[in-house]
């Protein structure tokens, strides 16, 4: 494996836009497949989920043992299966994580969030999961599901979820989960101070949204980030805030894969325009904070781009892995500063990234 | 076979015109069920976005369709020349259902075709194969009562 490590260390020095930094990338794991989601674990290694529906803890020296994991309604086909794992804000002490995925059948599926404790040591299992959210109403089809998912400092949790593709225009409306972002308790529970309170859905945050790709918060901003694709077009960075009103399929920047509008208004009054658009569509997926600039994937746009804010404008500082010619899944920061990125194949890798500024 | 030629374009181009305006106001539909106020001048700007774009994807679906459907109803006029219109009006019809669904099933996507998504639209968007079946049909083998038809004046 060491022999692998160190055979594998590239240095790519990417042409960066503004050749601010290069990039060296190491290779941590391989053979994954699809997977979607990093969490690095305190005492050392990974957890990984991959889409087809298993959690796999990947040691520091690469080696990968499947967590045993027990869900029974696990959805998995096209878009659909196991998405995100997150570790709760105190998992030192108490162990518990959130994961992501699609639950139900082919023809009444949606997004499902369970929490569960994962056992102290290797070879880890998921123990006492238990649902905490279910995206309503159970759908058709097996795409768009969004499940990024970010902790907020009042120990709330954001779940980013998505239109189902056919039921875009249900994004609009307040009593459903589809298209939205929806704020929970570690229980599930809605909390007191969300903007909405329809009975169906009093977890909504924030709506208008179309296939939530990244997601996070940032302390030292107050602000969360997120991005979202959008059709042939119009993929997009926004600041959400409470209640706030992000525009599909009423305002848009893309158009339909038939080259039909969706909607004839890139903006309208009452809805938040984007801080930074992708036109045409890279497909975002993944978003990460390193020293105050946003990371982001991409998976058509095959690559890594870092933006900074500057003067209130989200700019293209640089893009980085457009060499390795491989669709992007994610890109995290880890608690200890570790740049991990995941590429999306049947072959997937786990990555570690070191900028060179 | 000029005018089969002839005929087989107008039946794709006229299909592809209405059936673009057809999901042009289903889409736009469903934007005003939303409140959103659409006026008539941006409904028009939308139709024509859509006759550039959307156009000449729906008349790549109906071409090989068309020529599938009308090779079809060709050999059941043979039998039975009497319905030779219905033949391919039912044929044009028929055959861009299939092809939506067909389409549907490759496509990573549910429904390719927004339009599609409900029965109604699937109906209309589907009918247009059947208005080009009557355009084929009509000029490729006009009835003695249509060619003597004088044109308006």
């Amino acid at each position: 494996m060491k022999r692998l490590m160190m055979g594998l260390v590239l240095l790519i020095a990417t042409s960066a836009v503004t050749q601010a930094a290069t990039l060296r990338t190491e290779i941590l794991a391989e053979k994954l497949n699809f997977p979607w989601s990093v969490a690095e674990l305190p005492e050392g290694g990974f957890l990984v989920t991959e889409r087809s529906g298993q959690l796999v803890f990947i040691s520091e020296s690469g080696n990968k043992r499947t967590v045993e994991l027990d869900l029974p309604d696990l959805y998995v086909a096209a878009q659909a299966g196991l998405f995100e794992v997150l570790l709760a804000p105190d998992f030192m002490t108490t162990r518990e994580l959130v994961l992501s995925y699609s639950c139900g059948t082919e023809r009444a599926n949606n997004t499902c969030v369970v929490r569960g404790i994962l056992s102290p040591q290797p070879p880890y299992s998921l123990l006492n999961t238990q649902n905490i959210f279910t995206a309503l109403p159970k759908k058709e089809g097996a795409a768009h599901y969004g499940a990024r998912m970010t902790w907020l400092p009042d120990a709330t949790l954001l779940i980013a979820l998505g239109d189902g593709f056919v039921y875009r225009e249900q994004a609009q409306k307040l009593d459903n989960h589809l298209g939205k972002i929806v704020r929970v308790t570690r229980n599930g529970e809605a909390p007191d101070d969300n903007p909405f309170n329809h009975s169906q859905a009093p977890e909504i945050f924030s709506y208008g949204h179309r296939n939530v790709q990244g997601l996070i918060y940032d302390a030292a901003r107050d602000a969360i980030w997120q991005h979202e694709h959008g059709p042939k077009g119009g993929d997009e960075l926004n600041k959400i805030v409470k209640g706030g009103n992000y525009g599909w399929p009423i305002a848009t920047f893309g158009i339909d894969y038939t080259g039909a509008k969706v909607s004839p208004f890139r903006e309208l009054p009452g809805v938040k325009p984007p801080l930074y658009l992708w036109t045409p569509s890279l497909a975002p997926a993944g978003l990460a904070l390193y020293k105050g600039d946003l990371l982001v994937t991409h998976l058509a746009g095959k690559r890594l781009q870092r933006l900074r804010l500057v003067d209130d404008q989200w700019q293209l500082e640089g893009e980085y892995l457009q060499d390795i010619n491989a669709r992007l899944r994610a890109v995290y920061v880890a608690p200890s500063g570790r740049i991990l990125v995941l590429t999306d194949s049947a072959e997937g890798q786990l990555l570690e990234v070191f900028f060179e500024d | 076979m000029v005018r089969m030629f002839i005929a087989f374009l107008c039946a794709v181009v006229g299909a592809a015109l209405v059936g673009t305006v057809i999901q042009t106001q289903f889409n736009l539909a469903e934007l005003t069920a939303l409140s959103v106020d659409i006026e008539m001048s941006t409904r028009m700007e939308t139709i024509l976005h859509d006759l550039l774009h959307f156009g000449p994807v729906i008349a790549l679906i109906l071409t090989p369709t068309l020529l599938i459907a009308f090779i079809v109803a060709r050999g059941l006029s043979h039998f039975l020349p009497k319905f030779e219109r219905i033949w391919f009006i039912v044929g044009g019809g028929v055959g861009l259902a299939c092809a939506f669904i067909v389409v549907d099933s490759l496509a990573p996507m549910p429904t390719l075709i927004a339009a599609n998504r409900t029965l109604l639209g699937f109906l209309l968007m589907s009918a247009t194969g059947a208005f080009a079946g009557w355009i084929f049909d009509r000029l490729w083998h006009p009835q003695p009562r249509e060619l003597a038809e004088e044109l308006p004046r």
